[in-house]
């Protein structure tokens, strides 16, 4: 447990919200807050190294349980040296920021974001397990993303986006790699891993996890053909964010390579070729991009590129020279060394340029640099460093590289004819290197702007001492290593070389095969620079040759395939989704019920149009014939038979009626004499018998009356006085007397 | 006794408020706190002041069939979930509903809500949930249809066929347990260990009912429309209801029926759990890309919402007890994160009045707080390691991978695949208002009330702190899940 390695990682971290209130109330003291904190931080980190160097052991701190499973901190030699360098980075930008950043805005978010990721940059340099290494890299993704987009312009939110997405689809696509590799091996942890891969019979079932956790690493490095966001986000970061996003962030990339290589796939010559490729084309591309463009910052970008393609190239070789990987593994190490201080100073010299003119085009900027030699000097030491010119940097850890890259193919093993096409693209990318290196000094510093040169004579103190600090301190470090490499470089080599499994060797770093390799790249660029550069890619333009960017536009592996390659795979996902979203109101219901109104219409029909109609007929059919039974057979025979014993019942009773009326019920009616009427009747009669005598013998002769008049009406009489004793005795004769009289007594009181 | 009374205070309370008739704001936010935090204390007294698990059977309906609660370590989980959010989202609740009318009546239904959520916590049998299962869409009914303006009805209608469509299917399988299960009560392992050979096929399509029955409330695909319908109700309702009880209760009935009552072991290998497995699988990427074509704010936090159900669906349908272990972790992450993010949408569209995705670019710099918790959750949804959203899925993918095969693969690449879609839809709308020139040319700082913005505040310092010193909570749920399995 040693508090040292949390504290380096978590102090930045809770630095952040301080330096974020303090700079609410003033700038000035958050400035020197920052500051302190970015120069404080070198302690603890150059304390470890000092450890390392001096050969104790490794300090180790975990913390349990943390975010599942845990965080493991390490710092032996390599993860102390790159912690140091990290924090070295940090320290000279932050000198220099105050001064870059004088007229910026949003100062605070900057510094906040900048603490935090010096924190995780720290975290995944001195991390011991995948996992660690994974989280502190997300943080670090993340929090890098308001340094692309600090600047809020539309290049900038639009390389910031890109940034955004390469980070995040780099960093999901890294976790599946881990999730994988832990199930394939148990354990992420960088020991245990190796450990487990020694044991398995085959790698095969690790490429793919590894190649998911490559695309994340590689993109942050910046690796073909992920390395799109590079080129973009850092002509538009500030300065010392370019510094530290080319100098520093990619090496987190090639840290997460390198455990991969190293740990898990160890001396494994698939892999390696695998890494070997990309890695060639990342150095060739990135060196063409670099001599094609006309931005300085992107030029340096575009460098980063390929200084990452000969990194991997070492580690490349480290998996396929098996045990003799001492040579690669140096140069692996010092190149990455190198390149950090060499991007440090060369944006840092950009940043001061970028500063007072606010441009960058080489057009704009040539002849800026003249009579200020110390930005000259500065400048010079790390071009020809990253040139690997003999006596600079940049040659002991290019010669490493080459030696190791030729001795895998003197080996003539494996893959040696694929390494020997490799080791001449080395050759010419170095050659290529020193072109565009020596385009930029030419223009920068040599040439003389056509109209404005005598204001940029008269600039005047174009630093700050602090400035001064910032870029000179690493251009002399640059220097001593590269005068000295036997103390300097070698030792911090060795300090390296138990985190790559490799056996320290003394080497002779100007041995003549060396040299030579050195004298073909600036043969090459003797060669290119003068009819490339200053032929091809000039024009002449009034009095003036300038510089025309001759890169063919459609080459953009981020416009043509990229973001169409999205953008319609969301659409393609969006249209499966917007479908399904559909389906199931949109379709399975509308189907659903078309389907059921469908089987209602069906059965409706078959009961409509075949069922009841058949059952109609048949009906019909049975009903007729019942019908016809009925009305032939059955009805009349039921007819008959009824009516007969209908008659038959019918007159029984009649019959019977009748037997009994004319028998023992016969009416046996009273004699009643014959009626003699009252005198008028008789009178009547008698006279009307006479008329009648008379008519029968007169007129009635055809035709007489019969009647006897006299016994008639005698009848009549008897008749009408039954009738009238009936209806007096009635209570309507009553009521019709009572209305009778009401009637009289109405009358009688209207008259009287 | 106080299981019971936990769950009938809010209920019987929250009744009661519309008794009183307050006209104004004071009385009534009184009324309601108390209500919630007296709830809460019980639910605390419960949860963490008992040993073991406590029950207590209220009503006898048959021999077999007693309506019971019963508080166990996942019942516990949830009951503190819920107590937790609740007297917060009230606070969230009182700012925001100033602007909309009948208060009163939507206290009352949003205070029953509680002790229906709580009761679902504490069922101990599976006919109690689902009564309380069914109580809770009667209760939620009026909450959507809030203000009974036509969209809303809408949406409380499509809402309610849903549910009731669920109800139905639910109902079948549960129907089943109880003919055929050893007793209707929650028991881990479940009920149907000496089920015959030939009930195994006819049980197993029970649980495939039952899954899509109680899956209607998780959202699952194809019964996800009504949570996007319903996302027009008040913002409370949708941060705390469709965000956390609602659609938490449904995905804790699925796991309640699945490991307590049909068991692990009868589903395990068979359609009953390919099925589940697959439409929460397909229910993960369908409700990112959704989320990512929606330009209406709160309806891409919907859909992200029935994805992010999906992803707790797919941990239990991985039957281990560490996939379980994930799901019930991003139950509780994902209802704090969720939260947040409602919340920051209701602040930006009271403030602002801004509703759709494009609109917000630039609004950082004006509402720092909002955007900065809109910000942190975003980044934990997405799944940036340490916040929580990345432990979960880690906890989740190393459980699908550890089931090997298809199931492996499918869930760890349809993980990955949501959460850089995660990272489309949400992420760089909070990098967008963080980094974009605000339209407003003349841009003032104009944050919330202090009750939305404590509210927010204090889930999202909750999120953090579990992110970070998830130890306790990790080995609290690993011990629930090695206890269903």
């Amino acid at each position: 447990m040693d508090l040292l390695l949390p504290a380096s990682v978590f102090l930045p971290m809770l630095a952040a919200p301080v330096s974020y209130i303090i700079g609410r109330k003033s700038k000035n003291a958050r400035n020197i807050f920052a500051m302190a904190v970015q120069v404080l931080i070198l302690f603890p980190t150059l304390w470890l190294l000092v450890r390392a160097l001096s050969g104790k052991d490794a300090a180790a701190f975990s913390l349990e349980g943390f975010c599942g499973l845990g965080l493991h901190f390490r710092s032996d030699g390599f993860r102390s040296l790159y912690a140091a360098v990290a924090a070295v980075m940090w320290c000279f930008t932050g000198l220099f920021s105050p001064e870059y950043f004088a007229h910026y805005r949003n100062r605070n978010r900057y510094t906040f974001f900048c603490l935090i990721t010096l924190g995780a940059t720290l975290g995944v340099f001195l991390s011991d397990d995948l996992y660690t290494t994974f989280i502190f890299f997300e943080i670090m993704s993340f929090t890098s993303y308001t340094w692309v987009a600090h600047e809020e312009t539309q290049g900038a939110m639009r390389a910031a986006e890109t940034y955004l997405a390469v980070a995040v689809i780099g960093g999901m696509v890294t976790l599946m790699g881990l999730f994988m590799l832990y199930r394939n091996l148990g354990t992420l942890s960088f020991d245990g891993m190796a450990a487990a891969a020694a044991q398995r019979d085959s790698l095969s079932a690790l490429y793919l996890p590894g190649a998911f956790v490559l695309f994340g690493f590689g993109a942050k490095a910046g690796m073909f053909p992920v390395h799109i966001w590079l080129p973009k986000a850092h002509p538009v970061a500030p300065a010392p964010s370019s510094a530290l996003l080319s100098g520093i962030l990619t090496k987190t990339g090639i840290f997460g390579i390198l455990v991969l290589s190293v740990y898990v796939f160890r001396h494994d010559a698939s892999w390696g070729l695998a890494i070997l490729l990309l890695g060639c084309v990342t150095m060739f591309l990135g060196a063409v991009l670099a001599l094609f463009s006309v931005d300085l910052k992107r030029t340096l970008a575009c460098s980063s590129m390929s200084q990452v393609g000969f990194i991997l190239v070492g580690i490349a070789c480290q998996c396929l020279l098996g045990e003799e990987s001492t040579l690669a593994a140096q140069g692996t190490v010092l190149h990455m060394l190198n390149h950090s201080l060499f991007k440090l100073v060369l944006f840092m010299c950009a940043g001061t340029v970028y500063m007072h003119l606010h441009k960058l085009n080489l057009n704009d900027i040539r002849g800026w640099g003249r009579k200020k030699p110390f930005l000259a000097v500065c400048f010079l030491i790390a071009a020809l460093g990253i040139s690997g010119i003999p006596l600079f940097s940049g040659y002991v850890s290019k010669s490493l590289l080459h030696e190791g890259l030729l001795e895998y193919v003197h080996e003539g093993e494996g893959f040696a004819l694929i390494a020997g096409v490799v080791e001449k693209v080395f050759i010419l990318t170095g050659g290529l290197t020193l072109t565009y290196m020596t385009k930029l000094f030419v223009t920068l510093f040599v040439e003389k702007h056509p109209t404005e040169q005598r204001k940029y004579n008269k600039t005047g103190p174009y630093l700050t001492p602090l400035g001064h600090i910032a870029i000179g301190v690493p251009a002399c470090l640059l220097l001593l290593f590269g005068l000295s490499p036997a103390f300097s470089m070698q030792a911090l080599s060795f300090l390296s070389l138990p985190f790559m499994d490799a056996h320290p060797h003394a080497v002779d770093y100007f041995s003549a095969e060396n040299l030579l390799g050195a004298l073909k790249s600036i043969l090459v660029a003797g060669v290119a620079y003068p009819l490339i550069v200053r032929g091809w890619m000039m024009k002449k333009e009034g009095k003036t040759r300038i510089h025309v960017n001759r890169w063919f536009k459609r080459f953009d592996l981020e416009d043509t395939v990229y973001r169409p390659f999205i953008s319609l795979l969301l659409k393609g996902l969006g249209f499966v989704a917007l479908g399904a979203d559909r389906l199931l109101e949109g379709v399975l219901l509308p189907c659903g019920v078309s389907l059921l109104a469908f089987l209602a219409r069906t059965a409706d029909r078959l009961l409509d149009g075949w069922l009841l109609p058949g059952l109609t007929k048949a009906g019909a059919a049975a009903a007729a014939g019942f019908d016809a039974v009925f009305d032939r057979y059955l009805i009349p025979t039921m007819i008959s038979v009824g009516t007969f014993f209908g008659r038959v019942f019918d007159n029984v009773t009649d019959a019977v009626a009748l037997a009994l009326k004319n028998t023992a019920f016969r009416l046996i009616r009273p004699s009643r004499g014959p009626t003699v009427g009252n005198r008028f009747t008789y009178a009547l009669g008698s006279f009307l018998d006479k008329c009648a005598a008379l008519l029968n013998r007169t007129v009635l002769r055809a035709h007489p009356i019969r009647t006897r008049f006299v016994p008639a009406l005698a009848a009549a009489r008897e008749d009408a006085e039954e009738n009238v004793k009936h209806f007096t005795r009635t209570l309507s004769f009553s009521l019709l007397l009572f209305a009778l009289g009401l009637l009289l007594v109405l009358v009688a009181v209207r008259v009287f | 006794m106080l299981l019971l009374s936990a769950v009938l205070c809010p209920i019987a309370l929250g009744t009661c408020l519309p008794l009183f008739r307050f006209k104004r704001r004071l009385p009534r936010e009184i009324y309601t706190i108390a209500v919630t935090l007296i709830t809460g204390a019980m639910v605390v007294r419960n949860a963490f002041f008992t040993q073991g698990d406590i029950s207590f059977s209220f009503l006898r309906l048959t021999e077999n069939v007693a309506c019971s609660f019963r508080l166990d370590g996942l019942g516990r989980l949830f009951c503190c979930l819920v107590a937790f959010l609740w007297p917060l989202a009230s606070l969230y609740a009182f700012e925001y509903m100033e602007h909309e009318k009948s208060p009163n009546s939507f206290f009352s239904w949003y205070l029953m809500a509680y002790g229906v959520t709580l009761g679902i916590a504490m069922a101990g049998d599976i006919v109690t949930m689902y009564i309380f299962y069914e109580l809770l869409t009667l209760v939620t009914l009026p909450l959507v249809m809030h203000g009974m303006t036509p969209v809303r009805t809408a949406a409380g209608i499509k809402y309610l066929y849903y549910s009731l469509f669920g109800a139905a299917l639910a109902f079948a399988g549960i129907m089943l347990v109880l003919a055929r299960g050893s007793s209707a009560a929650f028991t881990p392992g479940g009920v149907l260990a000496g089920l015959s050979r030939g009930d195994v096929p006819l049980l197993r399509f029970g649980y495939i009912l039952v899954f899509l029955g109680l899956g209607v409330k998780a959202a699952v695909f194809p019964l996800h429309a009504w949570l996007p319908a319903a996302s027009v109700a008040p913002t409370p309702v949708t941060s705390l209801l469709h965000a956390v009880a609602v659609v938490k209760a449904g995905v804790f009935a699925v796991i309640r029926v699945t490991f307590y009552s049909f068991g692990a072991d009868l589903i395990r290998g068979s359609a009953a759990q390919w099925i589940p497995f697959g439409l929460a699988a397909f229910t993960i990427v369908f409700g990112s890309v959704m989320a990512v074509r929606e330009k209406h704010f709160k309806r891409r936090l919907v859909y992200s919402t029935v994805s992010n159900l999906s992803y707790i669906l797919l941990g239990a349908a991985l039957l281990s007890a560490g996939g379980l272990t994930g799901a019930l972790l991003h139950m509780i992450y994902h209802a704090l994160m969720k939260f947040t993010l409602f919340s920051v949408s209701g602040a930006v569209t009271t403030v602002t009045g801004k509703e759709r995705v494009p609109e917000l670019s630039g609004l950082g710099k004006r509402m720092p707080v909002t955007f900065a918790v809109f910000l942190f959750s975003s980044l934990a949804m997405t799944g940036i390691p340490p916040l929580s959203g990345f432990h979960s899925k880690w906890v989740l993918a190393t459980a699908g991978i550890a089931a090997g095969g298809p199931i492996g693969i499918i869930s760890v690449s349809v993980l990955i695949l949501s959460a850089i879609l995660t990272a489309g839809y949400l992420l760089f709308i909070a990098y967008r208002a963080w980094f974009s020139p605000d339209a407003d040319p003349a841009p003032r700082r104009t944050e919330c009330g202090w009750r939305m913005t404590f509210s927010m505040l204090a889930v999202s310092l909750t999120t953090l702190t579990l992110s970070l010193f998830s130890g306790p909570l990790t080995a609290f749920i690993s011990s629930i899940a090695a206890g269903a399995i």
